[in-house]
């Protein structure tokens, strides 16, 4: 827990016995070591290395190297800071063991070495960063990405049925918020409110969200927020070490297997590999009352890796592929508005199920294909380049409920809807040598080309899409202080084509933008720090927002897109207060969010005839949008081993051009989880047992009609937990979890569903995880 | 400085894919191609002491969106008057129109049509065909008109992959028109 709140992952590979004389004046100890680069390798030249409390700091040389000297026997904190990486702080104790030692030489006895290995970060690091990683991020396995970033305070899902979900941050989600897989921007169809992102939680190690505009680093789109999905270190040079997931959930009788191997190659120095795989099958999903029909999930994924460091420098080849079926629940189907009311006002799917692992019509089959290459290069003089070229495939079917009605068309059986989506990525990026160790910073370009290729029932427009963006930034790091600041200009082009009456038609679209974000964090004692940063980000309208001409199924709802809609600009500030101290800590922070020219669907006055009957009609119109909020995380041990962590977000949100509310933000809510930890006993460690409250309120801030139904009601759900770890072996340790979610089966629905209007959300949910690990 | 030769071959070789793969992605564009579409709706109603035909139409050529619809027939038939009644669907989007009516006929199982007079007085529906289960399908049928005078006629094409049984609240609608009637 201490560690995600301090952000730190980070290895500590080597510690000499740690000796220090008994004798009087004997502040003669000292400590030294090397701070390394984690994904390089490389010293850190600059780094800022001192003992919390204490008056000493130093600065690493070129060669990474530092040395506190004359420091007194006794507990001290070390941290370090580096511009551009994750702080780093090590508890060390120089009073053990020393009158063993009394003889060695001073040089050899008052010694602590110890060799700090950094993350870097790109996100600015006044925003705030929360990483889900170790055993945080080992409960949620099994789940989707975006469940299993629902414990961050700030984020929750918009969700189709209960198998897809999307990440939603600070009440924006899609195409304003931006994932990071591996480094690469995550380019699906995520304009589509179920289209959920491809990617396979298990290639993660740690999962990340920046909250708040992040556009000057990630480019454009960041206007909510980044999710960065990072895995591990490659190996390199070490022995083959693995793990083995298992989990199982009681409902949909789902079953999740995943597999990681990986290590070094003998006789071949500085090379590292892995390989992981993920097999997933689940069955139609139970609420507390019925089945949902044809709920099934199916899924298979898999990635490869391998890298290369010599010297300064390095390259990774990563390749994955995620392929997913996904039943929608048919009974979500409706032709007409009267097709809508009748299951709202029924109360229940008027399709009846039982259980089944069958994945029938309508469904999405999904395969997102990623290959990346990176390479770096370390300059002697602490420069680096660093290139990463990616390529992604993203190949979407969507099947509707009805066959067609020629059968021989049906006999085809082809999707209704299919996308195939190629984006080409380059990112260039120069990091220069921190100037008198405290200024760094860089820059760089990215180019995106994309294109679009779509067949079957008329949707979004064919199109090809050209980015450019240019960024500088650079921070400044003392003691107390660190400062930031960064600009980037974009350049897009969209050339779309559709037909419109049996013609092929072209349109061009231009869009430019700068963005900036300025940053400062203050840390007031080694407990207490306050950060402030104001971002801005934009966003060009997406193809459906430009071109959507027809009815939403899903929400009865015909849409219309608006051609000369505006990019959408976002500026953001956000303050954030942290304290940690031994026995508790907490985290708020605050945010404001202007967003100019928001698109959104507006109500309009006339409905819109079709031959399924009227239809509501909405079309795509931009606002000046605010989000106002605060997400507070704290947590006390108030008896020994037993701590209280509460979790709060709240957000408002205000369409400040027609004073009023927007439709589809999510309602408050607060999470209190209270956990027993026991001691270690034997090769038992890291025991816990805990039980868990999330309350969610109702969304009571909605626009006058402008939805068949008013949002759903609050409602509270209970969890329990457990854990354990058993270190069997050497180097051999399993893991088990044991998680209860829903666990008084109550029915609720969620205002961010989609299928709120047809049915309950999942019932109670009770899963077994057990991880084998070995090597490591 | 060898490894920075190797660096911009390397990165040389990246900028020479990233545009050698770009591709237009107009060449590729499909032409609409909606099974479901369904663009005019007609009935035509044969007297039964005359033979006269009047037909009625609802036609929206481009499918939902782009052009309103260009046609919705009042539905103006005499009063206490005997009638054949058929239906027919066509999707004009295409050419030549496709015929929907055929597939639906074929697929008479999965489909079923409702013909629902508001206020009920104005008429009356008896279907006049049955589906493979013996269970009405409602493309052709008879109606018998009652007093004078003016309300809606909801038609419904409902699709019924599953379970058909002859009650409409099963599927979901591949149709849903109210046309204005007048009785007269």
């Amino acid at each position: 827990m201490r560690n995600k709140f301090l952000l730190i992952i980070l290895a500590v590979l080597l510690s000499l016995p740690i000796i220090v004389f008994g004798q009087n004046p004997g502040c003669a100890c000292f400590v030294k070591g090397v701070v390394k680069d984690k994904h390089t390798n490389q010293p850190v030249i600059g780094a800022t290395v001192l003992l919390v409390g204490q008056n000493t700091g130093v600065f690493t040389d070129e060669n990474g190297r530092y040395e506190l000297r004359n420091l007194c026997p006794g507990s001290y904190t070390l941290e370090c800071r580096i511009v551009g990486y994750n702080p780093f702080r090590q508890k060390l104790d120089l009073t053990a063991g020393h009158e063993e030692n009394f003889d060695l030489e001073e040089q050899e006895v008052h010694l602590q070495d110890v060799e700090i290995t950094a993350h870097r970060t790109e996100s600015p690091s006044s925003q705030p960063l929360t990483t889900l990683s170790g055993i945080d991020l080992e409960k949620t396995r099994g789940q989707n990405l975006g469940e299993s970033l629902k414990g961050v305070a700030g984020v929750t899902t918009l969700q189709t049925g209960s198998s897809i979900a999307k990440p939603v941050i600070h009440g924006l989600h899609s195409n304003r918020i931006l994932i990071m897989n591996n480094g690469v921007r995550q380019e699906g169809q995520q304009w589509g409110s179920e289209h959920a992102p491809e990617i396979d939680p298990f290639i993660a190690t740690r999962l990340s969200v920046v909250k708040g505009a992040a556009g000057v680093r990630y480019g454009s789109d960041a206007i909510g927020g980044v999710i960065l999905v990072e895995p591990e270190e490659l190996p390199f040079d070490k022995m083959l070490s693995g793990e083995l997931n298992a989990v199982g959930f009681s409902n949909g009788r789902q079953g999740v297997v995943s597999g990681t191997l990986q290590g070094g190659i003998k006789n071949f120095k500085g090379f590292a590999w892995r390989a992981q795989g993920t097999f997933k099958r689940g069955g139609n999903i139970r609420t507390p009352n019925y089945f949902l029909d044809n709920t099934g999930i199916s899924e298979k994924n898999f990635s490869l890796s391998a890298g290369y460091r010599h010297k300064g420098f390095g390259i990774d080849v990563f390749y994955s592929r995620f392929a997913t079926q996904i039943g929608i629940f048919s009974g979500s189907h409706i032709g007409s508005v009267t097709d809508l009311l009748n299951v709202i006002q029924k109360g229940e799917p008027l399709v009846k199920s039982g259980f089944s692992y069958a994945i029938n019509r309508p469904n999405q089959n999904v395969a997102h294909e990623l290959i990346k290459a990176e390479t770096h290069y370390h300059f002697q003089n602490g420069n680096r380049l660093q290139w990463t070229f990616a390529r992604q495939l993203n190949d979407r079917n969507e099947y509707d409920l009805h066959r067609p009605r020629n059968d021989s068309i049906a006999a085809l059986n082809h999707p209704e809807l299919t996308f195939k989506l190629s984006t080409l990525t380059n990112d260039l990026v120069w990091d220069h040598k921190p100037i008198a160790g405290k200024l760094a910073g860089q820059v760089g370009i990215s180019t995106l080309y994309q294109y679009n290729l779509m067949d079957g029932r008329p949707l979004i427009p064919n199109f090809n899409q050209f980015n450019v963006g240019l960024f500088w930034m650079e921070r400044y790091v003392t003691k107390r202080w660190e400062f930031e600041a960064g600009i980037r200009y974009d350049y897009r082009t969209l050339k779309t084509y559709r037909i419109v009456n049996r013609q092929k038609v072209a349109d061009d679209f231009q869009f430019a933008n700068f963005s900036g974000t300025v940053g400062a964090t203050r840390s007031f004692s080694e407990k207490f720090s306050v950060r402030l940063n104001a971002g801005s980000a934009w966003r060009a309208p997406n193809v459906s927002e430009l071109f959507s001409d027809g009815v939403h199924h899903g929400a009865a709802a015909f849409e219309r897109g608006d051609a000369a809609l505006q990019a959408e600009k976002a500026f953001n500030t956000i303050a954030s207060l942290k304290y940690v101290d031994t026995k508790w800590s907490a985290e708020i922070g605050g945010y404001f969010n202007y967003i100019a020219d928001f698109i959104y669907l507006k109500p309009q006055a006339e409905p819109i005839l079709t031959v399924r009957g009227a239809f509501p009609y909405f079309k795509y119109t931009q606002t000046d949008a605010t989000f106002k909020g605060i997400d507070v995380s704290a947590s006390w041990e108030f008896l020994r081993n037993t701590t209280i962590a509460s979790k709060l977000s709240y957000l408002r949100v205000y369409d400040q051009r027609n004073d009023s509310y927007l439709v589809m933000i999510p309602p408050n809510r607060v999470d209190n989880q209270l956990k027993y930890e026991l001691p270690d006993k034997g090769n038992l460690h890291g025991t816990f047992l805990s039980l868990g409250n999330l309350l969610v309120a109702r969304q009571k801030r909605v626009p006058a009609n402008s939805d068949f139904l008013p949002p759903p009601k609050a409602y509270s759900l209970w969890n329990l937990q457990a854990g354990t770890s058993v270190h069997f072996a050497e180097k051999q340790e399993i893991e088990i979890g044991i998680n209860i979610q829903n666990l008084f089966n109550t029915a609720y629905r969620d205002y961010l569903n989609r299928f709120r209007y047809y049915a309950d959300e999942m019932g109670r949910n009770a899963s077994l995880r057990l991880k084998w690990k070995f090597g490591a | 400085m060898k490894m920075y030769r190797k660096l911009s071959s390397l990165l040389f070789l990246g900028l020479a894919m990233s545009f050698t793969q770009c591709k237009d992605s107009g060449e590729d564009l499909q032409p609409d191609d909606e099974n479901e579409l369904i663009t005019s709706v007609t009935l035509n109603f044969k007297e039964d002491a005359t033979g006269t035909v009047t037909s009625f139409s609802y036609k929206d050529a481009d499918g939902d969106g782009g052009n309103a619809p260009t046609k919705f027939d009042t539905v103006a038939l005499k009063a206490n008057t005997k009638y054949t009644m058929t239906i027919e669907f066509l999707d004009e989007s295409k050419t030549p129109a496709d015929n929907i009516t055929e597939e639906i006929r074929e697929e008479s199982d999965e489909h079923l049509l409702v013909y629902t007079p508001a206020p009920a007085s104005l008429l009356t529906y008896t279907y006049g065909d049955k589906d493979e289960n013996n269970f009405n399908v409602g493309l052709t049928g008879t109606v018998q008109t009652g007093p004078a005078g003016t309300g809606n006629l909801k038609v419904q094409l409902r699709h019924q992959p599953e379970g058909k049984n002859g009650s409409p609240t099963i599927g979901s609608d591949d149709a849903n028109l109210d046309f204005v009637l007048k009785v007269q």
